[in-house]
């Protein structure tokens, strides 16, 4: 009897143990996706630009500042911007593939002080603080407020070939 | 530089901003016309545009940001004048040697309007609520081959008490074109991946003697011309893409049909395909054996060919 419940409680923990280490793993993989960006829309920006407050998540504040210009960008490029605030959702400027399709340009376009960073303009400088600034287990996770020069970045990536023009073809 | 040269481009669609029905007639912009004894109210753009600067603006602002994203806008105003000049011009006009005048059907007078490929159908609203105001935005983009709608950009504005109205049209344009653009975007895609949509009615002349059901023998096979016609329009449309709606022995309509956007002619060049040049296609192969027919083609709107049987 003894060991019928000894071995009934051993398998009742590795199961747990086992959804536990699945759990963990689905989320170090949600933290690490490429598609996972959090942003919100502040409103109507001003003409050309889109204004979005961007989640960035990294080791110290400052990193996670850092990441979150990028997530502004490339939420922009491959997943747009959600409506609110009186501002009507604008679409992605490419798929959701998009990276996949380009992903040599990208990789250069998006590296350490590459040229994602002319199309942004950061509204609050330095690192956030209170409820923008969130520290986590291994980390920070901060907002930024950003304005991003949706026109221009649309061209520049239709001048390198990369979106599609919207009279193209004809 | 000379393949370049050899490959055309398909047709560019023109775009012009109209307002809608509705809001011409709320605004006042209207004529009333007694038709059959029906009184009916007919959108004048005219007016709306000499009066409304709020429309200006709105089209103003739309104007340059389709120009920004290469289809620079058809303008309503300068079309509904350059219509009254010609007019002008047309009933003035004589030849030098003989003094005759240009040579203009009813049917022509009827049809010198502003068109375009594509409308934009606008309507805006600002309501007050307290101290606030409020605008209410609705854009439809309309193909004017099929009537369908291909794009839309719809929705209320934040609420402002400081905001005058100018600047809530211009926060209304800048949020919702994006979107528009788009759709209007993905369309294009479809176009070119399925063809252009249009529509093809066969008709036939009173004094015809034939009719579509007539009877032909075509590669041994014995049908009707009206068969016939749709066999031609299953090998030549993108996918064999129509469908025919009315069936006659005197109508034959067809509508989504699916034209290619480029065809190669006989000196072999690609050149951009268009509705009267499909129908014309239908026209020549009418004209061959068995059938020997004569036919007119008869272009009614963008999008909408008509083939007449029995004579020009």
């Amino acid at each position: 009897m003894r060991t019928t419940t000894t071995l009934i409680f051993t398998l009742i923990i590795s199961i747990l143990s086992i959804s536990n280490a699945q759990t963990r793993k689905d989320l170090k993989a949600i933290y690490n996706s490429q598609y996972s960006y959090e942003l919100m829309c502040l409103g109507v920006g001003q003409d050309g630009t889109k204004a979005i407050k961007v989640w960035g998540y990294g080791k110290t504040a400052e990193k996670a500042a850092f990441n979150a210009k990028k997530d502004a960008v490339a939420a922009v490029i491959f997943k747009g911007v959600p409506g609110g605030n009186g501002a009507a959702p604008t679409p992605p400027i490419l798929g959701p593939d998009g990276y996949e399709k380009h992903e040599a340009f990208f990789d250069n376009f998006f590296k350490a002080g590459g040229m994602y960073l002319s199309f942004i303009n950061i509204t609050n400088d330095g690192a956030p603080s209170g409820t923008d600034r969130i520290k986590m287990n291994k980390g920070f996770k901060v907002a930024i407020y950003a304005s991003v020069n949706f026109d221009s970045l649309r061209k520049y990536l239709e001048e390198q070939g990369i979106a599609k023009k919207l009279d193209a073809g004809f | 530089m000379l393949p370049l040269l050899l490959v055309g481009q398909a047709k560019k669609p023109t775009i012009m901003v109209v307002p809608s029905d509705a809001f011409c007639v709320g605004k006042g912009y209207y004529l009333t016309s007694n038709i059959s004894g029906v009184t009916q109210k007919i959108p004048d753009y005219k007016k709306a545009m000499q009066e409304d600067s709020q429309l200006r603006l709105v089209i103003t602002k739309m104007g340059g940001i389709m120009a920004d994203r290469g289809f620079p806008l058809k303008d309503l105003e300068q079309t509904l004048k350059n219509i009254e000049t010609e007019s002008a011009e047309l009933s003035m006009m004589a030849s030098k040697s003989s003094g005759a005048d240009i040579n203009e059907t009813p049917v022509d007078v009827l049809r010198r309007t502003a068109k375009a490929d594509i409308i934009m159908d606008l309507d805006y609203t600002i309501q007050k609520q307290g101290p606030k105001q409020i605008i209410t935005f609705n854009l439809r983009g309309l193909d004017a081959y099929t009537n369908k709608q291909v794009a839309a950009a719809a929705g209320v504005g934040a609420p402002s008490s400081f905001a005058t109205a100018d600047l809530l049209l211009e926060e209304a344009v800048l949020s919702h074109m994006d979107g528009f653009n788009g759709q209007l975007s993905r369309h294009f895609e479809n176009m070119f991946q399925y063809g252009r949509e249009v529509t093809v009615v066969v008709r036939v002349w009173s004094g015809s003697d034939v009719d579509l059901e007539e009877e032909f023998t075509v590669n041994g096979e014995i049908d009707a011309l009206s068969m016939h016609i749709e066999d031609w329009m299953a090998e030549h449309t993108v996918s064999g893409r129509f469908s025919t709606v009315d069936a006659t022995e005197n109508l034959l309509k067809m509508e989504q049909v699916r034209i290619p956007m480029m065809y190669t002619n006989t000196r072999g060049r690609e050149i951009a395909m268009d509705t009267r040049r499909f129908v014309s296609e239908l026209s020549k192969y009418l004209s061959d054996t068995p059938f020997n027919l004569e036919t007119k083609v008869y272009q009614r709107g963008l999008g909408e060919c008509w083939l007449i049987i029995g004579e020009k």
